[in-house]
């Protein structure tokens, strides 16, 4: 117990020499076109944190940043690279407008939670072709899910032609764009639930119900994975799956499910944009959110914990590339090259650590003694 | 063997004193190897025997613990495959590694290209190769792409490829595996032409027919230790059988007199497919009945693993029945085989046995994790699980820190030991035992046997497939003889001398089987 609670601790450690590490790299940058190091990094963190309007703008990007990262790593856990969040997202996002406009005469409390099964639904399908192909045909489902991903994108512009999903209303100007969702299957925002506790946000934030909802989401996979059945099997899966056939578990049951599970969580990211800061699916709907996916649910090494906690640092990145546009006029690609940075850095470092865990932990069970006692005498011979 | 071997010019290697070992296990336990300079040089023994590790001592991948090697009488250190090969060693892999879409001249030179001036010299190489291919005899062309090869041909390649970089030994790792019977004629033709030209070779196979036919000496391995070296003129199949698969008794087990019950595991006609669509098992029917232990003896590779995987659900069924107590599960699927009664101890305890990284805890319970007593609902019950792992690591003596400890941190007999106390657990009627003990030491083998013991003490059928003759006959009631995918005798153990039933498993002779006979 006292040496788990050592390896946490250096797990801690290796993070933050990460981001160490992330931001000395991005100071050569910086001071290669000019910049003060020592003058931008603060004005980041203060233009972050002292701001009540920074710290909800990065709460609001960080909803479906989670999502995203949450999708990925379950797939991933169950040794699947599910690289089609990105398209999952987009259909997920049409399917709940759609049910959203078309859906009249509903009380919020039928039709709210039945746009957002519709996203659901419709991310799980999107994620249904690859892993049949997958499991029946041995297609890979990285090949599968990017193809996926541009019938997606097609598939979305093609609904918003006239005549489909396109509004009527707006014939004749350039918006091109679904009509708007009624009132009663908006999401609502986060203000009056935060003002019950004290808190006040500014009111032109959308930051809305899909955060706490995310984190639920984070928190109860996390749960499933360590204690469920369903988690444990998962697991063996994923450790070895020639073991987990002879233990009599069913793998291709076991993915098939994570997958469709992946896909579902896939439909929700992009519903918090749709649903609650739009109202309306548009041809600019934001797109990007699946690939980040990819890279939060690294950082986090598919812990549904740690994709809370990834998601939350990416946005935290994104926001302070503004300030540090606006305020040191800085061009925030740097912060994006910094965020590769400090992901690389977070990736090499978890491996290295990673084996040394692992050697320490195969030193320690060398010398062990027996639990208990030893009922026979005989235990390892010639030692 | 005798003594020592001297350092003379006349062996081109010599191997003295090598031991390695690994957590739990030996593989190499104080080997001495003398090859002659131009013989061929069988190296045979089971699988787990210490064939590869040897071999990866000789090519620099592993260092030895103890031990000597000497090049033409020189001692020498061999830290790499590079200086393997300045020294003259070169090996042939059993996996080719060869470019598919680059010609065989590109392949042969990949790694150690002649330039000419920052160039390619691609003339020069052809040449050389060609030169190759004239002096021994080789049938190929360097200008062909290896992707239009047959498997003859590209192992030809592997073997132009460590010619071409100076090799005076070359290693060949199991050549025939991937071999049809017509190129495997070839292959030994082209060994004796390189044999000629003075060339060593040590050729590493388990097929006795092949070797007999190919090899100058015969050097048998078991349990990392040399049996003996044997002229091949000079001995028989049987008696190299019975060298690789026999050992000294050291172990004395008891063997509890117990009547046999009714027939708890049926094998009925059973035929399993390998990869090309033959049969790999042909009409297998046996019982296995209450407080018995039934032993299948055999050379590896003659079917064994396929019927237990057949069996236990993990391999599809052509044809035929299984039945455990009485309830069909053929093609029921691993899960419910199990459930009928069922445990199995996997012949590869990394591949099927454990997830390694895993806790202790959740291997012991992987395949009991959906019984009710250790689930709420859809939820594991951890405390139940962990008083059960604490029970199961005291009975059976598994030195683990705790119960959360990955089962990769655990020595090779202790991760054999989780695999037996898990499948010991709940009762199950029959037991299936591939290899149980293989690479274990001696006090882990003990512990092994012991357990079967108990087993048929409790009632269980136990199946027990084993490379190791004397584990069969000291253990079993009965025992079959596996040849080419047939049972094709079966003896009591009093019945047969281990000099008979090497003659069954080589296929020199065969009795009809008589099924479920008293």
């Amino acid at each position: 117990m006292r040496s788990s609670a050592r390896f946490a601790l250096l797990q801690a450690a290796a993070l933050g020499l990460a981001i160490l590490f992330g931001a000395l790299a991005g100071s050569v940058i910086l001071l290669a076109i000019d910049q003060n190091p020592l003058y931008v990094y603060p004005l980041m963190v203060r233009f972050n944190l002292a701001r009540i309007d920074s710290i909800v703008a990065i709460f609001y990007r960080a909803t479906p940043l989670l999502l995203a990262g949450l999708a990925t790593a379950l797939a991933f856990r169950a040794n699947l690279f599910n690289i089609g969040v990105e398209g999952q997202y987009y259909v997920g996002a049409v399917a709940a407008a759609f049910v959203g406009f078309t859906v009249a005469g509903l009380p919020r409390l039928v039709h709210l939670p039945l746009t957002i099964l519709a996203g659901v639904l419709a991310g799980m399908l999107w994620a249904l072709l690859p892993i049949v192909l997958k499991l029946r045909r041995g297609a890979h489902e990285v090949i599968t899910t990017i193809m996926m991903n541009a019938i997606a994108g097609a598939l979305v512009l093609y609904l918003l032609e006239p005549g489909l999903l396109r509004d009527p209303a707006q014939a004749g100007t350039p918006r091109v764009r679904t009509p708007d969702i009624l009132p009663s299957a908006l999401m609502p925002l986060l203000h009056s639930a935060l003002r019950a506790i004290g808190l006040e946000i500014p009111s032109s934030s959308r930051l809305n119900w899909f955060l706490p909802l995310g984190i639920a989401l984070c928190v109860f996979f996390y749960w499933v994975l360590r204690r469920w059945r369903f988690g444990f099997e998962v697991r063996a899966v994923a450790h070895n799956p020639s073991a987990a056939e002879a233990a009599g578990i069913s793998t291709q049951r076991v993915q098939f499910y994570t997958f469709l599970l992946s896909g579902g969580v896939a439909g929700l990211v992009g519903l918090s944009d749709t649903l609650a800061f739009f109202g309306y699916f548009d041809i600019d709907f934001p797109k990007g959110y699946g690939f980040l996916g990819i890279s939060i649910a690294l950082l986090a090494k598919n812990n549904p914990l740690g994709v809370v906690a990834a998601a939350l640092f990416i946005a935290f990145l994104d926001r302070g590339a503004q300030g540090v546009q606006v305020f040191a006029g800085a061009p925030r690609e740097v912060i994006t090259i910094l965020q590769g940075l400090i992901i690389l850095a977070i990736v090499v470092g978890y491996e290295l650590l990673t084996r040394y865990i692992r050697a320490q932990r195969k030193r320690e069970a060398q010398v062990a003694p027996p639990l208990a006692p030893a009922l026979a005498a005989t235990g390892e011979g010639g030692e | 063997m005798g003594g020592r071997p001297m350092a003379s010019p006349e062996f081109f290697l010599e191997l003295r004193d090598i031991s390695k070992r690994f957590p739990g296990v030996v593989a190499n336990d104080g080997i001495s190897l003398a090859v002659r300079s131009g013989e061929i040089h069988a190296l045979v023994g089971e699988n787990g025997a210490g064939k590869s590790t040897l071999m990866k001592i000789l090519y620099g991948l592993y260092q030895p613990d103890e031990g000597e090697i000497a090049i033409r009488g020189t001692p020498v250190r061999i830290d790499g495959p590079r200086r393997a090969l300045e020294l003259g060693i070169g090996m042939v892999h059993q996996h080719f590694m060869l470019i598919p879409v680059f010609t065989v001249a590109e392949n042969v030179i990949l790694g150690s290209e002649p330039t000419s001036g920052g160039r390619l010299a691609s003339a020069k190489a052809i040449a050389q190769i060609e030169a190759l291919t004239k002096q021994y005899d080789f049938d190929l062309n360097p200008r062909e792409r290896v992707a239009n090869l047959s498997v003859g041909e590209q192992q030809r390649v592997e073997i132009i490829k460590v010619l071409y970089r100076g090799a005076e030994l070359l290693i060949l790792d199991e050549p025939t595996a991937v071999l049809v019977p017509q190129e495997v004629e070839e292959l030994f033709v082209n060994l004796r032409r390189l044999r000629e030209q003075g060339k060593t070779i040590i050729f590493i196979s388990h097929i006795l027919d092949e070797v007999l036919a190919i090899a100058d000496r015969v050097t048998v391995l078991r349990r990392g230790r040399v049996v003996g070296t044997v002229a091949a003129k000079e001995t028989t199949k049987g008696q190299l059988a019975e060298m690789m698969v026999g050992r000294p008794v050291l172990l004395q087990v008891t063997r509890p007199e117990i009547t046999p019950g009714e027939v708890r595991l049926a094998v009925e006609g059973l035929t399993v497919r390998g990869a090309h669509g033959r049969p790999v098992v042909r009409d297998v029917t046996l019982a296995v009945r209450r407080g018995e232990i039934y032993g299948i003896a055999g050379v590896q590779g003659n079917g064994q693993t396929e019927l237990v995987e057949a069996i236990v659900g993990l391999r599809p069924i052509a044809s035929g029945a299984v039945r455990v107590d009485g309830t069909d599960v053929t093609r029921a699927g691993t899960g419910r085989v199990r459930m009928a009664g069922l445990a199995h101890i996997p012949e590869d305890r990394h591949h099927r046995g454990l997830a390694l990284p895993m806790q202790v805890r959740e291997n012991l319970v992987l395949g009991h994790h959906h019984r009710g007593l250790f689930t709420k609902g859809p939820i594991l019950d951890l405390a139940e699980i962990d008083a059960f792992a604490r029970g199961r690591i005291r009975d059976y003596d598994i030195r683990s820190p705790s119960t959360t400890t990955p089962t990769l941190a655990l020595s090779g007999g202790n991760q054999q030991k989780v695999i037996v106390a898990r499948e010991f657990a709940f009762a199950p009627g029959v037991l299936l035992a591939a290899h149980p003990t293989r690479g274990l030491d001696i006090g882990a083998t003990e512990f092994v046997w012991r357990q079967l013991m108990e087993a048929k003490a409790q009632g269980m059928a136990v199946l027990l497939v084993s490379a190791d003759l004397d584990e069969i006959l000291s253990l079993s009631d009965r025992i079959g003889v596996m040849y080419r995918g047939e049972l094709v005798a079966e003896l009591a153990p009093g019945e047969a001398s281990p000099q008979e039933l090497g003659l069954y498993m080589t296929g020199t002779k065969r009795a009809s089987a008589e099924p479920a006979a008293g």
